[in-house]
């Protein structure tokens, strides 16, 4: 009985969600910068699948220090700069600290950097909303101990507790992800406890406890599916700012090795060589900024439309 | 509040103190000299060799009794020292930048409601967008590349790269408040407060261009908000000209938001833009903080860390006061 009741909710949920879904893609046709920033998103995506097929990683990351390079000197041709050729000496953008081609290197960062943010997000906002949706729901003591566990977390100077972490753990490209991870959690769970909390009084929740379905089964197929829009909106902004925050680690110094094709670590072969050789920065910090802009379109894009008070 | 700043000091304690593989923690008081001895006396003096959360307590009563140890690295100065004379530098960078931010970020939020969906509305928010899509660290280069060596190579007068005041004139004028532009005010020396303030415009602007975006995307929305109130209707039915509309009834509400952001933005900057203030040797607490990491000073990420947090618990309190007095709508 309550479970044929408890379907009766479900499809009135579902219907209403099917009618919002279509007018929010219709609205996103109509928005050039969603479009474009969602083109650009399954651009970058597919060059990450696609990378070690475009530029061979083995023939792109070798480096030969023997061979003559564009300003070699006899003397220093072990130093960085040595191996590094502006752009059109056989090279689109020119090479980089290594003496390799920055495009392929730069090809072969991207997926590090994109699977890195996605990982991060998607975890934090699993974990997010597991724990917020708890607090919110359970309330009291609980609640109040997580909030002050996310208080702790927002009173960080974000970079500090990564930038410790990582010098602490060592520089692996785990213990660095891990380092982002544990600045970024604490959004989701304000998020999705905020959600859960004015979702709680509802009629529909309260019909569902009537009809005696568990508190478990509410939260998981009721309220957290009702109320997942601000949380994707965030996923998407975010997935920005951790390649931000997770390339300037690298940029920091904090690379498990210099040659790894990663794109604050590219970049951070420039420093110093900024008025030498400025693509060493400009190129790899471009593309972050490309990266990172096509999936800030989406989020804003996405927050408009989904947000019902900024669609009129 | 008490329960954030003591969370925060035990994570960081725990993490800079908790690992001697990393970083010994008594490395801030040995010297080359000592023979292994000394260091095993220095070590138990100082309560190295207890278990953590005694040495917790140690601190903590170090702390209470206003000392906050040394800093190895920076010439073995008390680490209050330390911080004390680089805060200044953080502090002058922060207001420049909030300046920066306000008044580029306002008037675009304000220009992005009123041409609502037009072009001028699109071209702020791609402004906006890029701003906090930028690697900071990258634009930061990006400006020195174009305002320092591109201006130089072609002639035209320049910015400065890095440091908070030339080389030639460090020391010029007596330390007052420690910030170099109200110094050389104070001292009447008007080349030392121009100077200073050159060095000031790139690393500024290079902070407020990342976060001019989220103050503009935050007044368009009150603004768009604000305008679709019925007391606006009213207004404009009792014949208002446009311009007092907008500027009198809809900024005044629209900016309360913004004011908010603003508030927290001073407080986030307060902490020191690591990476900013990195790249163009700003010598302020950002700066010394990544030395602090590299060097394993626990002592110094230690005070930091909580004065950060101090900031940032204070200024949400501010905002939320302020709140109060600034919408009358809100009662607690």
């Amino acid at each position: 009985m309550a479970q044929q009741e408890e379907t009766i909710v479900r499809e009135s949920e579902t219907k209403a969600k099917v009618a919002e879904l279509k007018y929010s893609l219709y609205l996103m046709r109509q928005n050039p910068l969603v479009l474009s920033g969602l083109i650009l998103v399954i651009f970058f995506l597919a060059l990450a699948l696609t990378a070690n097929l475009i530029v061979n990683p083995a023939a792109a990351s070798s480096f030969d220090f023997t061979q003559s390079y564009c300003w070699s000197s006899s003397f220093f041709s072990w130093t960085t700069l040595e191996a590094t050729c502006p752009a059109g000496s056989g090279h689109l953008i020119g090479t980089d600290g290594f003496g390799r081609d920055l495009l392929s290197m730069i090809i072969l960062a991207i997926p590090v950097d994109v699977s890195i943010a996605l990982v991060i997000v998607a975890i934090s906002a699993a974990f997010g909303i597991i724990l917020g949706s708890v607090a919110g729901w359970v309330g009291g003591k609980f609640d109040e101990l997580i909030l002050r566990i996310t208080d702790i977390f927002f009173a960080f100077p974000g970079l500090v507790l990564a930038l410790v972490f990582a010098a602490l753990f060592g520089r692996t490209i785990l213990t660095l992800t891990f380092a982002v991870l544990l600045v970024w959690w604490p959004v989701y769970v304000r998020l999705s406890r905020g959600q859960v909390l004015a979702e709680k009084g509802k009629t529909y929740v309260e019909a569902l406890k009537n009809l005696g379905v568990g508190s478990g089964r509410i939260v998981a197929f009721h309220i957290i599916p009702n109320t997942i829009y601000p949380t994707i909106v965030q996923m998407s902004l975010d997935v920005g700012g951790v390649i931000l925050t997770f390339s300037a680690l690298m940029f920091l110094g904090f690379s498990p090795t210099p040659a790894l094709p990663e794109l604050g670590n590219l970049a951070s072969d420039g420093i110093g060589h900024v008025f030498t050789a400025p693509w060493l920065i400009v190129m790899p910090g471009l593309t972050i900024l490309v990266i990172a802009l096509a999936f800030n379109f989406v989020g804003d894009g996405l927050r408009d439309i989904l947000d019902p008070r900024l669609r009129r | 509040m008490i329960f954030v700043l003591f969370g925060v000091s035990a994570i960081v304690f725990y993490l800079a103190r908790g690992f001697p593989s990393a970083f010994a923690p008594w490395s801030q008081y040995i010297t080359f000299r000592m023979t292994p001895a000394q260091i095993q006396t220095i070590i138990h003096a100082h309560g190295f060799d207890q278990p953590l959360y005694i040495q917790y307590w140690y601190w903590l009563v170090d702390v209470f009794h206003g000392d906050w140890g040394y800093s190895n690295w920076a010439n073995g100065l008390p680490t209050f020292e330390v911080f004390a004379s680089r805060f200044p530098f953080t502090v002058e960078l922060t207001i420049a930048a909030v300046i920066f931010t306000v008044v580029i970020g306002i008037p675009l939020g304000i220009l992005s409601a009123l041409k609502n969906n037009t072009a001028a509305d699109h071209a702020s928010r791609i402004i906006a967008l890029t701003g906090y899509s930028t690697p900071s660290y990258w634009f930061a280069y990006i400006l020195q590349l174009v305002f320092f060596y591109y201006f130089y190579t072609w002639g035209l007068p320049n910015l400065p790269s890095s440091g908070a005041i030339s080389q030639a004139l460090e020391g010029t004028v007596p330390t007052v408040t420690g910030m170099p532009i109200l110094d050389g005010i104070l001292s009447g020396n008007w080349a030392y407060t121009f100077d200073a303030f050159v060095h000031v415009i790139l690393p500024a602007f290079n902070l407020a261009f990342i976060s001019l975006g989220y103050l503009a995307r935050i007044v368009r929305a009150s603004m768009l908000e604000v305008l679709r109130q019925d007391y606006m209707i009213m207004a404009r039915s009792k014949g208002l000209p446009e311009r007092v509309v907008i500027y009198r009834h809809a900024l005044r509400n629209a900016l309360i938001p913004a004011m908010t952001l603003t508030g927290l933005f001073f407080a986030g900057l307060l902490g020191g833009a690591i990476i900013t203030e990195t790249v163009f040797t700003w010598p302020g607490v950002g700066y010394v903080s990544l030395r602090a990491v590299f060097q394993g000073d626990s002592n110094f990420l230690l005070l930091y860390s909580l004065v950060t947090a101090v900031i940032i618990v204070f200024s949400n309190l501010i905002v939320d006061v302020m709140y109060v007095f600034l919408d009358p709508r809100i009662k607690y």
